[in-house]
């Protein structure tokens, strides 16, 4: 069952991994900032090792993305950010796992101080006809 | 001779050749890898100097060779770090094993065995099936799996490492694990099935459908283990089910549920030989799970229309598959059946301790099956409410469609009525 992980996160100034650019993670002490890099690299190595992990990308700064708006029958374009919100969409991870609760599981450990983790099933054309 | 018939000359001889590699090397990884070789030689030389008389002891002649030399040079390199090296001669592998005191199938199944080994995990056993014993190519999984090859080789790898790390031998399991191992083996093909059969489009994979070659790889265990009942089982379900491929689907690529399917589209010939190996086993003794989903199915083939369905008899065999093998989805397929037996109330009531479970409440089949009791019950609001969940909870896009359409429906016929 594949998965979308979402990271909704507001880095100062814009980058990634966005951890290193957050008040909330910088806060933390040198060690725990360490010990948390770690665990994140070392979930990535996991997830690709065993297949689980089908794609993802970080995103550009929100004041980088073109808006088309649709009025009077034509796309009208205007300069980013989509919305005013604390938090932008700021990367993703698709994950194919078995079951719910890996999933679950995955998205917890991809959280972090200062952001916020989205899990999101994503739809399939499969079906049941019972 | 051209790419499509060396291909299917591999999808016949790729487990024969690994089999027969794998009983003189039990490492796994080592055989599939100078099995390849000798796959990546055969294309060289077959198109210009003719296929072999006989391809298979061609392969397994020029795949032995290859692993002679690979464990020569891993023995060699070894031998410099004093290492203990495999008790046999490495010529061993030379002789040809073909002729061997063994059944041919008997290589085949040990290999779909070892490939469904319990320390695998799923995704894992399903892959290496493909590609062991289907001989599929990585990227013809991924595509029929719709994950990138990439990953699907990260699967692939995994298992192997898997195989070698836990030191799972080609070899038949004990009397005592037998039965553990081949019920495995089952749940492997018939999610094969599943995932070929549920998905409404976009299922082909070199020209094979998930569907039938779940279904081949069924008859195949069906044909070494004529004996085994639940392997009948899950080959009479599995023909049971394909047979309504047809009029599953709309022309639009709409699901049509089983109860507005036109059965004139039903496939009689594999109907019959799903009920054919049903009547055969079922007499035989004690009934598992597989050959009571058949014999439902079959129940529902043998009713020329929808309302002619033997509903009681369904009943009474979800009732022994709740016995064999009690699930939520179970409860509630009997729920539907009591349902259309006895009546929505009824069927309602039965639906009861799934509802009492705060767990079962995410669980899309569940809103939707009591949706649908509570329209036969005339109780029109709650009947909207529940398909509007349903239709929330699900992650098939078809069956979204479906219960969005219902609850359209309903919401129109309610406005109608003022």
């Amino acid at each position: 069952m594949k998965y979308v992980i979402l990271i909704h996160s507001n880095p100062q100034p814009w980058g990634h991994p966005t951890s290193d650019f957050l008040a909330e993670h910088q806060a933390l002490s040198q060690e725990q900032r360490d010990a948390e890099n770690a665990a994140f690299e070392a979930l990535l190595t996991e997830l690709s090792q065993n297949g689980e992990l089908v794609g993802g990308e970080p995103l550009a700064a929100p004041s980088t993305a073109k808006l088309y708006r649709w009025d009077a029958g034509r796309p009208v374009v205007t300069d980013g950010p989509y919305s005013e919100a604390k938090e932008h969409f700021a990367g993703f991870f698709l994950v194919d796992v078995e079951t719910q609760e890996r999933a679950e599981a995955i998205a917890a450990r991809l959280s972090g101080p200062g952001e916020t983790v989205e899990l999101r099933m994503s739809m399939s054309d499969g079906g049941d006809d019972q | 001779m051209t790419v499509d018939e060396l291909e299917d000359v591999w999808r016949r001889e790729s487990p024969h050749v690994l089999g027969a590699l794998l009983r003189r090397h039990g490492d796994y990884a080592d055989c599939e890898d100078a099995a390849q070789e000798a796959l990546a030689a055969a294309a060289e030389q077959w198109p210009t100097e003719g296929m072999p008389d006989n391809p298979r002891g061609w392969l397994v002649r020029v795949a032995s060779r290859r692993l002679v030399d690979r464990v020569r040079s891993d023995r060699a390199r070894a031998a410099r770090e004093e290492t203990v090296g495999t008790a046999q001669a490495a010529d061993a592998f030379v002789a040809p094993p073909a002729d061997e005191d063994t059944e041919p199938g008997d290589d085949a199944l040990l290999l779909l065995l070892l490939c469904c080994h319990p320390t695998l995990s799923r995704p894992s056993q399903v892959a290496l099936t493909l590609r062991a014993v289907s001989g599929l190519t990585t990227a013809a999984i991924a595509t029929a799996f719709l994950v990138p090859e990439a990953t699907m080789a990260q699967r692939l790898s995994r298992a192997r490492t898997t195989l070698r790390a836990t030191g799972a031998r080609f070899e038949a399991p004990t009397v005592e694990e037998l039965p553990t191992r081949v019920a495995a083996v089952l749940d492997v093909l018939y999610l094969v099935f599943n995932e070929g059969y549920a998905r409404s489009s976009g299922d082909t994979l070199v020209e094979t459908s998930l569907a039938e070659e779940a279904i081949h790889l069924t008859r195949q265990l069906h044909a070494y283990l004529p004996g085994h009942d639940e392997v009948a089982g899950a080959l009479a379900l599995m023909l049971l089910t394909d047979a309504r491929r047809a009029a599953r689907v709309d022309a639009r690529g709409d699901l049509v549920p089983l109860a507005e399917q036109d059965r004139s589209l039903w496939d009689r010939r594999l109907l019959d030989e799903g009920v054919a190996i049903l009547e055969e086993v079922l007499p035989r003794g004690p009934v598992g799970a597989y050959q009571l989903q058949a014999a439902i199915a079959a129940v529902h083939a043998e009713a020329p229309r929808s309302e002619d369905t033997d509903w009681a008899q369904i009943v009474v065999l979800y009732a022994m598959l709740d016995d064999v093998a009690p699930s939520p989805a179970v409860t509630l397929n009997r729920a539907v059946a009591i349902g259309m037996s006895t009546g929505p109330g009824a069927g309602l009531e039965a639906l009861q301790p799934l509802l009492d479970d705060p767990a079962m409440d995410r669980y899309h089949r569940l809103h939707a099956v009591r949706a649908h009791l509570l329209e036969l019950s005339g109780d029109v609001g709650a009947a909207e409410v529940a398909y509007a969940r349903a239709a929330e909870l699900t992650r098939s896009k078809p069956e979204q469609r479906y219960l969005a359409r219902r609850l359209a429906r309903l919401r129109k016929e309610g406005a109608t009525r003022g």
